[in-house]
This record gives C-alpha cells, sequence and structure tokens, in this order.
C-alpha cells in the first residue's frame, strides 16, 4: 500500500478504504523502519500488533511505574499469558485474568463463552491443569430505561459462561455480579482462570533455546483457520458505536468448548512427551491478534526469526494472507518444538486424539520453522507477503497519555433517620447487588473435578483442593466496587484489594497473589487516563501495604492483568471498575471455615470499627437514590492485622465462621451469615461498641467501612481475644447466635431490628431472580 | 478386577471417576472411544461417566450410543458384568437400549424443568446437592449392592436434561414392580416431595436412577464419584469435617462387591 510519497489525508483516506485503523504517524512510521511502503498484510499485522489490546501502548508506563510484580513467592510475573506463584517447593498456582468485554455486549452468549476459552487456554499453555475460573461481571439497570437490554445480555452472558465452562470440565468457583446504569451500553465480562503446575514442568510460550540454530518446528494445532473474530482486538480498542454494532458482529469469535475439551486432553499427551523425552518446547494459545500475534511473540521472546508459511495451515476456506494471519479463530495453539518430535507430536493430535473426527478440519501442521534470522517472514501461494524486523513488530508503540482529574460533585446527603429499620434491611436484601447470587451460581458446574470444598454461596471465596493425596487448598476471590469509583477511582483500587483479600482470609487462606483488569473509558481523553491511573495508584498502594504474611513490607504480587478501555457509549462512560482477583493458599482444607452460623450460643465478634463511609453504599443508593462523598478507605495497618488474625484464629480452630464486612456493611453481613444454608439460627447482637459513639443507628448498621464478622465458640473466647490482642485489635462482642430464626439489633439496649429472618430470606433469595428475569 | 472408565470426546469426568475406582480397591484404565473395541471383554466392569460426549449433538448421548465400543458393552451388558451410567453415561445408556430394558429405547432424559407451587420456576442446567433415597433391596442392582433399601444418600447433580420421562404407557409401573427404580431425589428426611427443589428436575416420580431388569446395569444421573470423601460434601454437612468416606463410597464399593460375589 502506498504511504511514502502521499501527504496525510491521503494516507488516511486509503488506510481506512483497506480496513486498517492505524493512525497515520504510526502507518509513516512503519515505512520508515522498512524503509518502503508496507504490504496491505504487513499493515494489518502491525495495525494488530499495535493496538491498544496487544500493546498496552496507553497503559504500560502507568502499569511499570506503580504495580508491584514480584515478591518472595513469585516464580513469573506479568511477562507470559499467565502469572505463576509457588503454593510449596513443589506446586505453582497460575493464574489468567482478562476481559471480554466488547464481544459480550454485542453477542452475549458467544462473547461470554469464548472469554471462558480465551482465559483457560492462557493458563493451560503453562503446562497446567485449569482447575477453576471466576467471572466479575457488570450489567446495566434491569429496571431502568435499557432494562430489556441489559436483561438480555445479563441472560445471553451467564449462559455463555456456564455452557462453556461445565461443557469443558472446569468449575466456575468465584465471582460477583454487579447491576448499574454505567454499564448499560457496556457490560463488563471479566473472566479469571487458574491452574496447578509442578515448578520444574512449567512450559514457556517462547521459542526455546537453540530454536532458531536447529530450525525448530513451528506447529499450529487446533480448528482450522476461519474469518472468526477478524479484528477483534482492534474491535476491542475502540468505544461501541450501536450503529457499527452489525458489522461488529464478526469481531466476534465462536466458542467451542467441546474441541477444547478434546485439544486439553490432548496437551496433556504432549506435555508428558516432552517430560519424557527431556526436550524443552514453546507452547502458546492463540488469542488476541491470532497466528500474528502467537507466531511473532514466541520467536522475539526467545530472540529469533520465523519464517511461516500460510498454505501449509489448515484453513475453512480460501482466506487472503491478512485474514488468516490475524483472524481470532478459537480453540487453536501453537507448539515450537525439535524436529525430532515432529512425528509423535502429530500423531497425539491427528491419530490418537482423532483431532480430523471430532471437528471437521482440525488437526495439527507444521506450518514454518524458527530462523536466526531477525524478520517475521510469512508466505502465501509462493510470494513472500510479509517480511518485517520480528522484534519491531512485537515491541508496539508506547503513548505519553494526557491525565487530567475528572471535577467529582460530592456532597453528603442529609437523610432522615428510618423510622423502620426492618423495611430498610428487607429492601436492601432484596437489591440486585446484594440478593443471593443462588440464581447465578446453579447454573455453574461447581462440582466437575470432584476438588470443590467450598462452593458459592457457602463463604466469601470459593476453595478448592486441586491435587489429591496433598492437603493443600487454593482459594478465589474477585471483587470491584463501581459505586465507589464513581467517587474515587483511588479508593476504588484501593477497596477492591483489600477486599478481595479479605474474601480469601475469611476461609482461612493466606492471601498470596492478585490479579487486575483494569476496565475504563476512553484514554485518550484526559479524565479517563486519570481514572485510570488513579485506580492503578490505589490498588497499588493496597498490595504493596497489605503484605505477604509473614513478609513483612514485601507485596502480595500482582502476577497478571488486563487493560480493557474504550468501555464507553455515546451515552457515557462506565464507572471506574479495577477488578481485582485474589489467590489464597490454605496448607490444611480441612481447616477451612464458611460464613453460616454454626451454632445457638456462639459469639460473634466484630473486627473493624464502623467509620462515617457511607459514600457509594447500598443504604444510600437503594433507601435514598444518593452517592454520597465519605468513600470507604483502607487503613493498611488495621487491614493487616484484621486480615491476619482472622487467618491465624482460623488456623487454631477459633473462629468456626468468618463474613467478611462489605455491601450493605454489619447489619447486612451480620443478616448474610443468618441466611446462609442452612439457615437454621439467629442473632441477637448489641451494637453500640462498633464505632463512633456520634454515629447515627443507620450510618452504624449500614456503613461499609471494612471489617469482619466472626463466630468464636464459648470457650475460645479468650484465646481469641488474646491472639487478636498481639496484632493490637480488641474484637467487640457482639452477641450471640440464636436458636430462633430472627435477627435482634440493639443500640444501647434499644431494639433498632428484629427482622424475621425466613421472610428475610424470601427477599433475599428472590432479588436476583428479580433482576434477571 | 480390572473397570473401564469410558472416554468419549466431550467426557469430562473421567479422572475423578478413575481415582473413585482405584481408591476403592479396583484396578482401572481410562479407555478412549477409538481403541479397537475388541480390548473391552478384558474387563471385568464398566463405568460411562459424565460429561457432554459430542457435544449433546442430536440429543444428549445420542451420538456416543452409535460409538462401536457401544456395541461391545450392549454384549459385556448382556453377559452380565457390571455397568454404572453417571449423568451423561445414563443418558448414552438409555440411548442405546441397553436402559431400562435391552432392545429398545423407550426412555428419554428431557430438559429440567422446575416446578414450584404448580409453576414453572425455572429450566434447564442446575447443579446442586441432593438426598437420594435407595429404593432397591441391597443385592438387587450392581451398583448398590451394599446399600440398605430406604437408605439416604447425599449425592450433587450437575446437569440440564434429567428429568426422566418414559415413550411407553406403564414402563414408570413396570420398572416399579420389577424392582428397577434404584435412587428417587427425597428431602433430608427422605420424604418423596413432588416439587423443586426436592424433585431438582421434574423427573417422573422423583426418579434418580435406574437399573436393568437383571440388575447389572445401573443409570444415575447425580455423581457419586463428587461424593467419594467427606471432605466434598457442603459445608453445611457435620460429616464434612471427619475424616471418613463420603456416600457416593457405596457406589463403587457395591460394584467391587457384585464382582467378587458373581465371580
Amino acid at each position: 500500500m502506498k504511504i511514502i510519497g502521499l501527504d496525510d489525508p491521503e494516507v488516511k483516506s486509503s488506510l481506512r478504504s483497506a480496513g486498517v485503523g492505524m493512525s497515520v504517524q504510526e502507518a509513516r512510521s512503519i515505512a520508515e523502519v522498512l524503509g518502503r511502503d508496507p504490504t496491505l498484510p504487513e499493515l494489518f499485522n502491525y495495525d494488530a500488533m499495535w493496538s491498544e489490546h496487544c500493546s498496552y501502548k496507553s497503559s504500560r508506563a502507568t502499569l511499570r511505574e506503580f504495580l508491584p510484580t514480584d515478591g518472595p513467592n513469585v516464580v513469573m510475573g506479568p511477562v507470559e499469558d499467565a502469572g505463576i506463584v509457588a503454593i510449596d517447593d513443589q506446586w505453582c498456582v497460575v493464574i489468567s485474568h482478562e476481559s471480554h468485554n466488547h464481544p459480550s455486549q454485542i453477542l452475549p452468549n458467544e462473547g461470554a463463552a469464548t472469554g471462558i476459552g480465551g482465559i483457560v487456554r492462557d493458563v493451560n499453555c503453562m503446562g497446567a491443569k485449569v482447575v477453576a475460573t471466576a467471572d466479575p461481571l457488570r450489567f446495566g439497570n434491569t429496571f431502568g430505561p435499557e432494562a430489556n437490554k441489559a436483561r438480555w445480555v445479563a441472560e445471553g452472558v451467564v449462559d455463555g459462561i456456564w455452557q462453556y465452562g461445565n461443557a469443558l470440565g472446569v468449575p466456575i468457583m468465584a465471582g460477583d455480579v454487579v447491576f448499574n446504569e454505567s454499564f448499560d451500553f457496556n457490560c463488563l465480562v471479566n473472566v479469571v482462570a487458574i491452574g496447578v503446575v509442578k515448578k520444574d514442568e512449567i512450559i514457556r510460550s517462547r521459542a526455546p533455546p537453540g530454536a532458531g540454530e536447529n530450525n525448530y518446528d513451528v506447529i499450529l494445532v487446533g480448528k482450522p483457520t476461519d474469518a472468526s473474530g477478524l479484528g477483534g482486538v482492534i474491535f476491542a480498542s475502540e468505544a461501541l458505536r450501536e450503529e457499527e454494532e452489525e458489522a461488529n458482529r464478526g469481531a466476534v469469535q465462536i466458542p467451542d468448548p467441546f474441541l477444547k475439551n478434546v485439544l486439553f486432553k490432548a496437551n496433556e499427551d504432549l506435555f508428558r512427551l516432552v517430560r519424557e523425552e527431556g526436550v524443552e518446547i514453546g507452547f502458546k494459545d492463540l488469542g488476541g491478534g491470532g497466528f500474528t500475534c502467537a507466531s511473532s511473540e514466541m520467536g522475539a521472546a526467545g530472540g529469533f526469526g520465523m519464517e511461516l508459511d500460510l498454505d501449509l495451515m489448515h484453513t475453512a476456506g480460501d482466506f487472503p494472507p491478512e485474514v488468516l494471519c490475524i483472524a481470532e479463530t478459537q480453540e487453536r495453539f501453537l507448539i515450537i518444538s525439535p524436529r525430532s518430535q515432529r512425528e509423535r507430536i502429530l500423531q497425539i493430535y491427528n491419530q490418537d486424539w482423532d483431532l480430523p473426527n471430532v471437528y471437521e478440519g482440525a488437526r495439527a501442521s507444521v506450518v514454518g520453522r524458527v530462523t536466526t534470522h531477525e524478520n517475521y517472514v510469512v508466505k502465501h501461494k509462493g510470494q513472500k507477503v510479509i517480511d518485517v524486523p520480528i522484534q519491531h513488530l512485537t515491541g508496539g508503540i508506547r503513548y505519553q497519555r494526557e491525565s487530567k482529574p475528572r471535577i467529582i460533585k460530592l456532597a453528603e446527603p442529609a437523610v432522615d433517620m428510618p423510622a423502620d429499620l426492618n423495611q430498610v434491611m428487607l429492601k436492601m436484601l432484596g437489591s440486585p447487588n446484594i440478593a443471593s447470587r443462588e440464581h447465578i451460581y446453579r447454573y455453574y458446574d461447581t462440582e466437575v473435578q470432584g476438588n470443590a470444598v467450598i462452593r458459592p454461596g457457602e463463604a466469601d471465596a470459593g476453595l478448592i483442593a486441586p491435587v489429591r493425596g496433598e492437603k493443600f487448598g487454593v482459594a478465589l476471590a474477585v471483587d470491584s466496587n463501581p459505586f465507589y469509583g464513581r467517587i474515587s477511582p483511588y479508593w476504588a483500587g484501593a477497596t477492591a484489594v483489600a477486599e478481595c483479600m479479605r474474601n480469601v482470609a475469611a476461609i482461612g487462606a493466606v492471601p498470596s497473589t492478585l490479579t487486575d483488569c483494569l476496565n475504563f473509558g476512553n484514554p485518550e481523553k484526559p479524565e479517563a487516563f486519570w481514572e485510570f491511573r488513579e485506580s492503578v495508584r490505589g490498588l497499588a498502594d493496597s498490595a504493596k501495604n497489605l503484605w505477604l504474611k509473614g513478609y513483612p513490607n514485601q507485596p502480595v504480587a500482582i502476577v497478571s492483568g488486563n487493560v480493557s478501555f474504550y468501555n464507553e457509549a455515546p451515552g457515557g462512560s462506565i464507572d471506574p471498575s479495577p477488578v481485582i482477583a485474589c489467590v489464597g493458599i490454605i496448607k490444611d482444607v480441612n481447616k477451612a471455615v464458611t460464613m453460616e452460623l454454626k451454632s445457638p450460643g456462639n459469639r460473634i465478634f466484630l473486627l473493624g470499627p464502623r467509620f462515617d463511609e457511607l459514600g457509594g453504599s447500598e443504604y444510600y443508593r437503594v433507601i435514598w437514590g444518593e452517592t454520597g462523598a465519605n468513600v470507604p478507605q483502607v487503613r493498611f495497618e488495621l487491614e493487616r492485622s484484621m486480615v491476619y488474625t482472622v487467618i491465624d484464629a482460623i488456623d487454631q480452630g477459633l473462629a468456626v465462621s468468618a463474613h467478611d464486612i462489605s455491601n450493605g456493611g454489619l447489619a447486612i453481613s451480620a443478616a448474610e451469615m443468618a441466611l446462609a444454608d442452612p439457615a437454621r439460627f439467629g442473632l441477637d447482637l448489641e451494637v453500640q461498641g462498633s464505632g463512633d459513639r456520634r454515629l447515627r443507628s443507620d450510618k452504624l448498621l449500614f456503613s461499609e467501612s471494612s471489617g469482619f464478622l466472626v463466630e468464636v465458640t464459648p470457650s475460645a473466647r479468650e484465646e481469641f481475644l488474646k491472639l487478636a490482642g498481639r496484632y493490637g485489635l480488641q474484637p467487640v462482642d457482639l452477641g450471640s447466635v440464636i436458636g430462633e430464626r430472627r435477627m435482634v439489633l440493639h443500640r444501647d439496649g434499644k431494639k433498632l431490628v428484629d427482622l424475621d429472618l425466613d421472610e428475610a430470606r424470601k427477599a433475599w433469595t428472590g432479588g436476583l431472580v428479580e433482576a434477571m428475569r | 478386577m480390572k473397570i473401564a472408565v469410558m472416554q468419549f470426546p466431550g467426557t469430562n469426568c473421567e479422572h475423578e471417576t478413575l481415582v473413585s475406582v482405584r481408591t476403592a480397591g479396583m484396578e482401572g484404565e481410562i479407555f478412549r472411544w477409538n481403541r479397537p473395541e475388541q480390548e473391552l471383554s478384558q474387563f471385568d466392569g464398566y463405568i460411562i461417566p459424565g460429561g457432554f460426549s459430542y457435544q449433546d449433538r442430536v440429543r444428549a448421548g445420542a451420538i456416543a450410543s452409535k460409538e462401536p465400543v457401544m456395541d461391545a458393552l450392549r454384549e459385556e451388558a448382556a453377559s452380565g458384568k457390571p455397568i454404572i451410567g453417571i449423568c451423561n453415561g445414563f443418558q448414552i445408556l438409555v440411548e442405546s437400549g441397553i436402559l431400562p430394558v435391552p432392545g429398545e429405547v423407550s426412555m428419554a432424559l428431557a430438559q429440567n424443568v422446575m416446578v414450584q407451587g404448580k409453576k414453572i420456576v425455572r429450566r434447564g442446567y442446575y447443579c446442586a446437592w441432593t438426598t437420594l433415597r435407595h429404593e432397591a433391596d441391597p443385592g438387587r442392582c450392581a451398583g448398590s449392592f451394599l446399600i440398605d433399601k430406604g437408605a439416604l444418600l447425599q449425592v450433587p447433580i450437575a446437569h440440564a436434561e434429567g428429568n426422566l420421562v418414559t415413550v411407553r404407557d406403564g414402563l414408570v409401573q413396570e420398572m416399579n414392580d420389577q424392582g428397577q427404580v434404584v435412587f428417587r431425589y427425597c428431602d433430608w428426611q427422605g420424604r418423596i416431595l413432588k416439587e423443586f427443589p426436592v424433585n431438582v428436575n421434574g423427573s417422573t416420580e422423583n426418579i434418580a436412577g435406574i437399573c436393568n431388569p437383571e440388575g447389572n446395569v445401573l443409570g444415575m444421573m447425580p455423581h457419586p464419584e463428587r461424593a467419594y470423601f467427606a471432605w466434598q460434601l457442603p459445608s453445611s454437612d457435620p460429616r464434612k469435617k471427619v475424616e471418613a468416606p463420603g456416600p457416593g463410597r457405596m457406589i463403587f464399593e457395591s460394584m467391587k462387591r457384585y464382582i467378587e460375589v458373581s465371580r
């Protein structure tokens, strides 16, 4: 395509008419490096590789500036498709976290399903067995002006997730869902996958040492390449416009959990083969940017070049070279392996697992070789169609975006003291953002693989025992509060990290690593970029200051993540949404506790005093329609002490249940402990000591300041207090578990709430059903 | 004593099923669908585990039932060897005409329909722990050989199509008369309540598992391999914290005992 010698408008018009999204300056810089006009396939390849999604061109500098990515337990930080942390001397957790927002808004079922499909590949390609997923979801207001669309999206997304995850056979162990109008035109579908692998069996996504000198094979495995998901990364790097919805559908990929199920089993045989043969291979999934992205990144990471021949690729038809290069056809992997293994690898996929008969056109094909040249070379029909410096292609570009604080008008509302707090409680328990998640998680096969120890609904985090014969468990939780983001992107980031850690601590697991999926608006707008930077700064501050337990001043490292910009429509941008996932490790799964009340007579202790922090709270919004200003903050030392106290109390058998305080505050969290299955007991609590005495009772009950409620047997009371004292805490004894199905809350002896828990359970179990029906 | 755990494209419970087989004291191996079917005769028993064989195309289990290995299993069933089909495995046994009566496809596992107050409150996929009441006499069925009549077992389900419906009038009565109904969904006290959530999928007469007239073939929707160890139980079950066998273990131990006595 001619660029050299043309003026800017001419270049722009030829780029756009060809369907290339890059800027004129970007195109010129490519021509300059090549010393000639680039070919059309070259431009498409650069366009994909330099997209925001693949290159992090706007975000990278900020991530580097703030995020702690290394720590004592980190085996591999965010350099490849997934991060890795150690569980013990032998085993590791592999984790990856991504967004699939744009595709899910356009085609909810396929978009969400391919989200799960992509994230499990990222983990599997490190040589790991994928053992769990999580799904943080944000949908529009299903009672608002866009109710029908929001419900259609919500239902389709949940269907896509269960249909893919269940069929693949990976349990969905954690997740959260929030509804609000800022997601009316941009839902968020974030997906997390975790796997386990032995430290010495990790497989890297790069051409291994010697690959160039020995011309290792490049083998493409899986579904035949077609035109699906064409330009997916470019589409993900622009704002959504409704009039382009039809055109954008082509950018959504097509899921196939059935083929993936067979591929995963074949991959296990591949891993076994290379272990037994003692050879090092490179292995990577094909995701955003398709064949070009996987092959060029693997070559570049090894310091080699590539020579690929598209005529050797198995395809679903006769497609132009740029389509074969960047289409995001699902269920594909790329292997770089010594020639000595070629026949055996092909046999695994093409004969043993019979791919050609399992799925029409699927197979493993040798498509090229690694070279010691510095170029990425692709041939098509005997012609060289791409010949570019591989490091230039994969190196991407960087932008220093302008950042300007968004002026947010904030005020604390003057609201009356409600006359009937029982009615307030019922209304809040039935709110779609608080109500029981059962309607969704019953679609999810949490039991497949037989590893589930704690399931959704039983506690603040899911827990699995992923390796038979080992006692350790891996806990998983996700969090982010968009209403906090609306008030303060910084505290949204900081509180998301803290809450996620509390979630895994509440079952007794030690927070071990974090991932971040950063969902924001258009980074070319200074206010949106400021929101992004503030959130990253906030979550990084929490990660750095809530130390890895046992390692003072060492962070809980962020080993994987993803940035999703352009989550905006002409109607506006989403609330800043730094979504966090936390993995926790517990040494013995038999010690883990859940959140439901265990036995009448037990004491309920509060950790974490209540502050005047109702900004973005459920109470302000659901009861008063207000946002407020005083967003919950993270007091790092207090937070650390609370988390450590709860972990130690559970480890020492002093706590029989625990639940973190978040949405809805102390009163709602207490109710949740009484409402979770089997819902047999009640509570009688005195809240006077739970915070500042000047706080009005509604604020005391519904402030979302961080904390825990911990159930302790009478005989363990003294030990528990002693333990908390060693961390400088004085837990407040709120009262006891009772045999009756009532929740009574007193303040200074005066009754505030007297709730029939069976009635409360109806409101709580029905809320989400109503919101998604 | 060697058990073949069958594997079709899309099967996804073979590994945990194999763990259960081995922990129960039997040898076992995963038998891939494209292995020569003649090799099946060397095994003493067979389990068809859960999953989405062939993507549930046409109907759940329909395509797998046409595989040559299923012809071989039909012969092994006729010879009296034990076969257990779990979830999708149950669906495959029904589509193959092995259950409930050899030689005819007279039943289907239809889409779950959850009925409460005579209204449909939900449809389709559902994952939850259920309580099963063992309806057969001990010794009646290979897969529940050691279980007392009336015993209650906590076992999870996870399926979209487990609603047992029959094609032929009188078939359910026939199965009742012949003692072919092995498990029904019940509440924690053993009561057979017709409505959701006790009848979790709308199945005819709350039926969760059946055997063939001879008793050597068991098909069940719930997953005993996911309830093999006590730590797998829901957190509200007091047995969870005890180092004890889980309720699902009885299924595998029954199979083992059945093979021992029929030798």
